[in-house]
């Protein structure tokens, strides 16, 4: 048997089994009678069943059910975004600053005319430009606008929030709630909030920010202490890097965990 | 003089107070009920402070003042304090906010739109008085009028200076290593560990005899991490075409790719085979993320390069890229700057440059003055702060607590 | 029924692993599918016999609890929906802790998103965990769903100062001047919490950057897993406390049906995923401790 045979097989019995599931969904459970929201509602729990499946398949190997699945999610996705982005920035922001009469049309309450909202609307006309092969570089206007002020905005920002207050949080103190060598031994607790964790705690945050500096240090060969100092940096990155890939797999096992009940649950109704 | 009545009348009232109160209890023995429902009023609050609102536009005036003796304390029927503004002393007063008990300031903003209702405009004269309620709505006591003060704006936010000296001191220490590298100084940049990987990878495919496989990533032209990566793209092409091995380099991005090519040409030149340079070594595929991690991967699947170079942006495609590197067994050295992706490639690859070795590698290889001159304003930068770090930590343990708030930036 | 699949867990587990090892100590290699297949199991089995597992909130956790629990009531409390459907069964338990939490201490709950799915996700917040569990909450009195602005950071940089400058409505296109609950505010200044819940961009570490810090306001966050650690550092001077994936989100499910009784019968997601994740990281664990074993098998022979 030739491949395309096989493949027209593979997609009759997939199309038969996801209408049998969707026709046994549509009935209610409990004798009610069958009636549009309960079939509309088996359409789209199935249709997400499959799509859910066909990602999944991507497992075994790369094939078409997989390419249509990410397809789906791909252009939905910027469709999504794009009329959310139109209605809500589009309409909800600008039209009510420039237009009663758009005001009326789209439905929202006019507030008043404002001429400055002009400037994001030229500048957003001429991004689009970009879909035009002669007139494309007047977007570059517009995207250096967008670049300038990003960039101005951010610089800010990350000096102060990333930068300044992050410097100042390594001041820490080595020791806390000191009482005396004698009492640190005999109050040793492993506690998250207790003595020796806070202290711990605090050695790792000025150790790890200081060794981690030295190893992007790029002005210096690294040798004697420096290197020494370097290599307890690169460690420390390596530690990070460790906490952050364990917290990845716990990401990506919640999500296989969150379609699973959905498969489980809403889909083949396995669950309590 | 006003300010003078205003205090005798308040001493009356604080004298008057107690006794009417008292009086009210022994005045109304008849009914239990009755006396409880005639809770004693509260004293008002005192020592109310007006001033313009620090570091602002204007439109905003910052009041404090010492609760009422009865908050927290005394009849302990506090509930909160009503703030309330008139344009004179007499009134009408117009409540602004509310606030609750136990609080000491509040700072009353207003609008700097005109046609706003809660316009509040700077330069004339306001009067704050402070209402002390209870719970009982009847019950309350009002404070004197303090006043007048004018709201108005500045012109430097003296709130911000930090933020101010490190940009100051950042941009000089920039443009002043750009100069220098721009006047042909040597400056000195230690050579790293993954430059050296490199070219053993390049000899290692060249005695294969198969091709390396260079990824830009997912950015744009304009990314740092891009231009980084076409320096080092620049290095590769250029060794690669003085041992006429192969090379392939796919585009996630149109620019990226025209810039990719000029570069693989420029390197193809300066090794002294210009005629080995291909168009079709440098090819876009798509810019779909997932279509061309696809597209990827089956490159490496079919043409088994020696060696895989990830240099560049790279998101969620990082691990599926490296991985399926490292399961067609190539070399793989990886550098980006996407903190989030780094130690996929870390477990994936056998090299890889994290964070900024990824700039310093090109600023190594390139000279380029102004990656270069970056590179070593940051290295300074980052001495800067190794300093401050030190300063401030040993203050801190030595029980000087005065530094740290040198680093406090208020709004 | 608990206690039986969990030894069918274990069973299945346990079996499954010493397969591996056995092929890996005899040097031979275990196709990929097979892996996934495992893994599978391993989380496929734990939800089907719902195996769950006590919880403790750890202290990053319970600062945020503490912080929505000392709040006086009537407090405004806003939540921003910074995430979509592909992020949800990880960040979705802690954004609907979050609206409950807070709504059962009387709060003002103000939703928002700086994701466009955000608004969405927001809107079947409303209808699943306010309508079903708080029908007394009135919409524009005790709730509201501002929805989305695009800008990114740009929104926060413009409604630290002034709401109304991005949201002229809210999300049904009702004049925000004609809701209650937005009497007196002018900006996110007048907030009292701030919470973010992601994993991207624009996310917790933009809502500390553009609001939190400039105008100090208290900042919360649930994140995602994959960016929880990149958040560490601003704990807890710039954010006040972290739900770090589905185990904060567990931790904090399980503080509040500690104080809250009435929250014993609502689903709680977060609880229900740890038993699954468990036995999956266990697996994960013995699958690195087995593909080490393999490779120094390998080495050694090739050696």
């Amino acid at each position: 048997m030739n491949g395309s045979r096989w493949t027209m097989i593979v997609l009759i019995a997939v199309v038969t089994l996801f209408l049998v599931s969707w026709a046994i969904k549509s009935f209610p459970s409990s004798g009610d009678t069958i009636s549009w929201p309960s079939i509309r509602h088996a359409f789209f729990v199935t249709l997400a069943a499959f799509v859910t499946l066909a990602i999944f398949s991507f497992l075994y190997k790369d094939n078409p059910y997989y390419k249509f699945a990410e397809h789906l999610f791909v252009g939905v996705s910027a469709a999504y975004w794009m009329c959310v982005g139109f209605w809500s920035t589009f309409v909800g922001n600008l039209i009510p600053r420039i237009s009663p009469g758009l005001s009326k049309f789209f439905g929202v309450p006019y507030k008043e005319f404002t001429f400055y909202y002009f400037v994001p609307l030229i500048l957003g006309i001429l991004l689009l430009m970009r879909l035009s092969s002669k007139a494309g570089w007047l977007s570059r206007w517009a995207l250096a606008f967008i670049v300038g002020t990003t960039a101005g905005l951010n610089l800010i920002r990350y000096l102060r929030s990333d930068f300044i207050s992050q410097v100042s949080n390594t001041f820490v103190p080595l020791l806390v709630q000191w009482k005396g060598t004698g009492a640190f031994f005999s109050d040793f607790s492993l506690a998250s909030g207790g003595q020796f964790t806070l202290m711990l705690t605090n050695w790792v945050i000025f150790i790890g920010t200081f060794c981690g500096l030295i190893y992007f240090f790029f002005s210096k060969e690294h040798k004697g202490v420096f290197g020494a100092a370097s290599r307890v940096g690169i460690w420390v990155l390596m530690i990070t890097f460790g906490a952050s890939f364990g917290y990845t797999v716990m990401g990506r096992v919640s999500l296989l965990v969150g379609r699973l009940t959905f498969l489980f649950d809403d889909w083949l109704g396995l669950m309590n | 003089m006003k300010r003078q009545f205003l205090l005798l009348l308040l001493l009356c009232f604080a004298v008057a107070a107690p006794l009417a109160t008292a009086q009210t209890a022994e005045d109304s023995p008849l009914s239990g009920e009755a006396a409880v429902a005639v809770s004693p009023a509260p004293g008002p609050v005192s020592n109310i402070q007006l001033k313009d609102t620090d570091n602002d536009h204007g439109h905003s005036v910052t009041l404090s003042w010492e609760i009422s003796p009865d908050d927290g304390a005394g009849l302990n029927n506090v509930i909160g304090y009503e703030i309330h503004r008139a344009l004179s002393p007499e009134g009408p007063f117009v409540k602004r906010a509310g606030v609750p008990a136990g609080s000491h300031s509040h700072v009353d903003v207003g609008s700097k739109e005109e046609s706003s209702p809660d316009y509040m405009k700077d330069y004339i004269d306001y009067y704050y008085k402070i209402r002390t309620i209870t719970a009982d709505s009847a019950v309350n006591a009002e404070s004197t009028v303090a006043g007048p003060i004018q709201s108005y704006g500045q012109w430097f936010n003296t709130g911000r200076v930090p933020v101010l000296i490190f940009v100051a001191c950042f941009l000089a220490l920039t443009l002043y290593f750009i100069n220098r590298a721009k006047g042909g100084a040597d400056l000195y940049v230690r050579p790293l560990a993954g430059i050296g990987a490199v070219d053993e990878a390049i000899g290692r495919a060249t005695e294969m005899g198969k091709p390396i496989l260079y990824v830009l990533g997912l950015g744009t032209a304009a990314d740092i991490a891009t231009i980084a990566s076409y320096t080092i793209l620049g290095r590769v092409a250029k060794k690669v075409a003085e041992y006429q091995t192969g090379l392939i380099v796919p585009c996630y991005d149109p620019i990226v790719m025209t810039v990719a090519q000029e570069t693989v040409k420029a390197s193809y030149a300066d090794a002294g085979r210009p005629d080995s340079y291909k168009e079709d070594m440098v090819y876009f595929v798509t810019q779909s993320q997932f279509a061309y991690v696809a597209a990827v991967n089956g490159t490496m699947l079919r043409d088994l390069p020696a060696t895989n170079i990830y240099m560049g942006k790279f998101y969620a495609e990082s691990l599926i890229l490296a991985e399926t590197g490292a399961l067609a067994g190539s070399i793989q050295i990886a550098g980006t700057d996407e903190i989030a992706q780094i130690p996929f490639f870390v477990v994936a690859c056998d090299y890889t440059l994290i964070g900024e070795e990824l700039y310093a590698a090109s600023a190594y290889l390139g000279r380029e003055p102004l990656l270069l001159g970056s590179l070593k304003a940051q290295d300074y930068a980052k001495a800067g702060v190794i300093l401050i770090a030190l300063v401030g930590f040993i203050l801190l343990n030595f029980g000087v607590d005065g530094f740290k708030e040198f680093f406090f930036v208020s709004n | 029924m608990n206690n039986l699949g969990l030894i069918i867990s274990f069973l299945v587990i346990g079996a499954g692993l010493l397969w591996f090892l056995l092929r890996a100590l005899q040097g031979k290699e275990v196709e990929r599918r097979i892996i996934f297949v495992f893994i599978g199991l391993a989380v496929s089995v734990p939800i089907l016999f719902s195996i769950t597992f006590a919880e403790k909130a750890s202290p990053i956790v319970k600062a945020v609890y503490d912080k929505i629990e000392n709040l006086p009531d009537g407090s405004r409390v806003l939540i921003s929906y910074d995430y979509g459907p592909s992020m949800a069964p990880e960040v979705e338990p802690m954004s609907n802790a979050f609206l409950r939490h807070s709504l059962a201490k009387g709060h003002k709950v103000y939703l928002m998103g700086l994701w466009a799915t955000g608004q969405s996700i927001a809107a079947t917040a409303i209808d699943s965990v306010v309508r079903r569990e708080f029908p007394e909450k009135v919409y524009g009195v005790d709730f509201v769903n501002l929805g989305y602005k695009a800008g990114n950071q740009g929104v926060l940089n413009v409604i630290i100062t002034d709401i109304r400058k991005m949201y002229l409505t809210d999300v049904g296109g009702i004049d925000l001047d004609s809701l209650p609950i937005m009497d007196g505010i002018k900006s996110l200044r007048n907030m009292n919490l701030l919470m973010s819940v992601g994993g991207g961009f624009p996310g917790i570490k933009e809502w500390i950057q553009f609001a939190g810090d400039p105008g100090h306001i208290p900042v919360a966050g649930g994140s995602a897993a994959v960016s929880a650690p990149l958040l560490y550092p601003y704990y807890p001077t710039q954010l006040l406390g972290l739900l770090g994936g589905i185990k904060g989100a567990a931790e904090y499910e399980a503080e509040l049906k500690r104080h809250y009784p009435q929250f014993a019968d609502t689903p709680q997601p977060g609880i229900k995923m740890m038993g699954p994740q468990t036995l999956a990281h266990l697996v994960i664990m013995a699958f690195i401790i087995i593909g080490n074993i393999s490779f120094f098998v390998a080495r050694r022979r090739r050696g």
